[in-house]
């Protein structure tokens, strides 16, 4: 009898009719069907396409700095997606990470070109901070719009991110610059301000612990704390949220002030760590919109967003190692993978006939037993 | 130095610029009200305009004639349309995180296309595409300074005219434009009045991707004759603040759109000169449309809540 109700217990714990089960179900189809379309993208362009598959999804493996360049660049992508992801759970469309990444990045520099201590440690305790003070002040701005006026917070913070762009080269170029570089760069950081290697080979830095730290804070925030509970109410019935009391206003506040610390601290490990000069125009351009798609394709969960991020540039390391081969497959194309995963997993409808089916059939299984 | 920059302001070659620079805008604008008056926010303007410039280019090349190129981005301009129809309306996805994801990867799309037709990232500068014409208008052109800036210009602009007002006559004269708009107004009443909510969406949201596309196409095959990568920098969004500001009344619609291109204008013509600084210069336009926009929204909130005040 007992071992009867067990197995029935396991079976309804793997059944279709679990969501948790029906969403990694969904997942894993998304991801299926999104690289058979790019398979049949690489069929159209390449010479030798099922090669050309292989090396994009095993190349990364082949060699131990191609996954230490996969663990290094994909922290401030991760950032970048916890980031989009606090503030799309809240409901809120401020896509101002971007232009928060760029010039937090000037932030950092001007800490990290300036011998304000001797010490190691502080240097880039420093730099983090004033990034993170930074960022959360002025990730407020569309938000605190919004929720004061009602103004468009969308396109606020694009035109914000296009104008932080131009603020952060013009202070790179006049006050942190030098001649060197054509002019578009700053000088070159202070020793004191880099973040040493843990383990050099596969380029593992205090950062890469900061990132899991941050990520399960966040995650125990979000699923188990009041704010985080709060957020998410807010997010997915908001008129309900507020005739329970919750205040919009201070909840929009402080999710774009979360998400711009934490954009700020994504700025300072990308430039402490990859580089040891701040260009405006490259050095962190486009980690704060890919913070978006990562947080869609995490489906705003911070441990989600923190695999997709590593998925992703990792899928990128493969286009990248495919190029030394086969110069007809640029890096774009893991761009068209994650469209069709985001477009697939965020619908809704998707697979739910399939689903549905079977939820019936279950029934009725129950039903003659 | 000022005073050169501001003597440029008052000539003819100005106004002739504006109206040049405001066209993208415009198409962009028109987009985003056409989809807006039957309630779905397209903001997927950016990435339609994008795909279209692109293909533009690519049809024109391929044919060796630039209206089968405007015609190519056209029919981008629909798919797109459709392809977010699809997914929000037959699969239940948030149409809002689509139109996202679509505009955030619409760049890479477009450099892995341009990559696999020229092998360069960057431009379509290596294909020679025939281009779209100047228009002289027969009689208008040879009257002193109402000519010169009315004749000459491009024919994606006078087509932009056109729709402006074509599209007033539909949205606001017509049973087609009563319903649109009574969709836009409450859905479930215009359900409930029999109206067709869904299929006068997609409607509406086709005609959006088409003016988006023809904006991109004006860019690429017109304005600036051909593709280049972040060609659109914005131009899509700014139709959409046009419309925020704009809300519902058509003619502050253009108005704004116009203001918008003014300060594209002002800012391009700045950075002409090396007295000021370029970063900075180039970041007019888009601060423009963030202190318009910001404005706008408090003076509605205070006449709001002056309203409520005034009630009691």
């Amino acid at each position: 009898m007992t071992e009867n109700k067990n197995k029935a217990s396991l079976k309804s714990v793997l059944s279709i009719s679990n969501p948790k089960v029906f969403d990694a179900v969904k997942m894993m189809i998304s991801i299926l069907i999104a690289l058979a379309i790019t398979f049949v993208v690489l069929c159209l362009v390449s010479s030798n396409p099922v090669n050309a598959m292989i090396t994009i999804l095993t190349g990364p493996l082949s060699k131990t700095r191609y996954i230490g360049a996969v663990i290094e660049s994909f922290i401030p992508y991760a950032f970048a997606g916890l980031a989009a992801g606090v503030l799309f759970s809240a409901g809120a469309f401020n896509l101002g990470a971007e232009g928060i990444f760029i010039l937090s990045g000037a932030v950092v520099t001007a800490i990290a070109i300036t011998p304000v201590t001797t010490s190691p440690v502080l240097h880039p305790i420093l730099c983090f901070l004033g990034a993170m003070i930074f960022g959360g002040v002025l990730m407020i701005l569309p938000s605190f719009l919004k929720a004061k006026f009602g103004t468009n917070e969308m396109v606020v913070s694009l035109m914000l991110n296009s104008i932080y762009a131009g603020i952060a080269a013009y202070v790179v170029r006049t006050f942190l610059g030098t001649l060197k570089r054509g002019g578009n760069s700053s000088k070159d950081y202070l020793a004191t301000a880099k973040i040493p290697y843990l383990y050099q080979p596969l380029r593992i830095t205090a950062c890469f612990f900061l990132l899991i730290a941050v990520t399960i804070i966040l995650y125990l925030v979000m699923k188990k704390s009041r704010l985080g509970y709060q957020i998410r109410l807010a997010g997915s019935n908001p008129r309900f949220a507020e005739y329970s009391g919750i205040s919009a206003f201070k909840l929009a506040i402080s999710t774009a002030a979360i998400a711009g610390v934490l954009s700020g601290m994504g700025a300072a490990t990308c430039l402490l760590t990859q580089t040891t000069f701040y260009t405006p125009s490259q050095s962190l351009v486009g980690i704060g919109f890919s913070g978006m798609l990562l947080s869609m394709l995490g489906r705003n969960n911070p441990i989600g967003i923190v695999i997709a991020a590593f998925m992703i540039k990792y899928l990128e390391q493969g286009t990248a190692v495919l190029y030394f081969v086969d110069t007809s497959v640029p890096s774009e194309i893991v761009a068209i993978v994650e469209g069709i995963i985001i477009m697939l997993i965020s619908s809704q409808h998707f697979l739910r006939k399939f689903r549905e089916r079977r939820l019936l059939k279950e029934g009725l299984e129950e039903h003659a037993e | 130095m000022l005073s050169s920059v501001i003597s440029t302001l008052f000539t003819m070659r100005f106004i002739q610029a504006i109206i040049r620079m405001s066209t993208p805008i415009l198409f962009a604008a028109l987009g985003a009200f056409v989809a807006a008056s039957t309630g779905i926010g397209n903001i997927a303007i950016e990435s339609i305009m994008t795909f279209a410039a692109l293909t533009g280019v690519l049809g024109s090349y391929l044919f060796n004639n630039a209206v089968v190129g405007v015609l190519f981005g056209l029919v981008i301009g629909i798919l797109t349309a459709l392809l977010i129809t699809f997914f929000s309306m037959k699969l239940g996805a948030d149409a809002f995180l689509i139109m996202i994801a679509l505009n955030t990867f619409a760049d890479s799309v477009a450099i892995f296309v341009l990559y696999q037709i020229t092998g360069d990232k960057g431009t379509t500068a290596s294909l020679t595409t025939p281009i779209l014409y100047t228009w002289d208008i027969p009689i208008i052109k040879d009257i002193p300074i109402l000519g010169e800036i009315l004749s000459g210009q491009y024919v994606l602009t006078y087509l932009c005219w056109l729709i402006i007002i074509v599209l007033f006559i539909v949205i606001y004269k017509t049973p087609l434009g009563m319903r649109m708009r009574a969709c836009g107004l409450n859905a479930d009443a215009a359900r409930t009045a029999g109206i067709n909510v869904e299929r006068l969406q997609v409607l509406s949201l086709i005609l959006s991707g088409v003016f988006a596309a023809l904006g991109g196409v004006y860019l690429s095959l017109n304005y600036l004759k051909i593709f280049s990568k972040g060609m659109v920098s914005g131009q899509g969004w700014m139709g959409v603040a046009a419309n925020g500001i704009a809300n519902g009344n058509y003619w502050s619609l253009v108005l704004s759109a116009v203001i918008f291109a003014v300060f594209r204008a002002v800012s391009i013509i700045f950075s002409s000169n090396s007295a000021f600084p370029t970063d900075l210069v180039g970041a007019i336009p888009y601060f423009s449309v963030f202190v318009i926009l910001t404005v706008v929204s408090i003076v509605n909130y205070y006449r709001v809540k002056r309203g409520k005040v005034e009630e009691n």
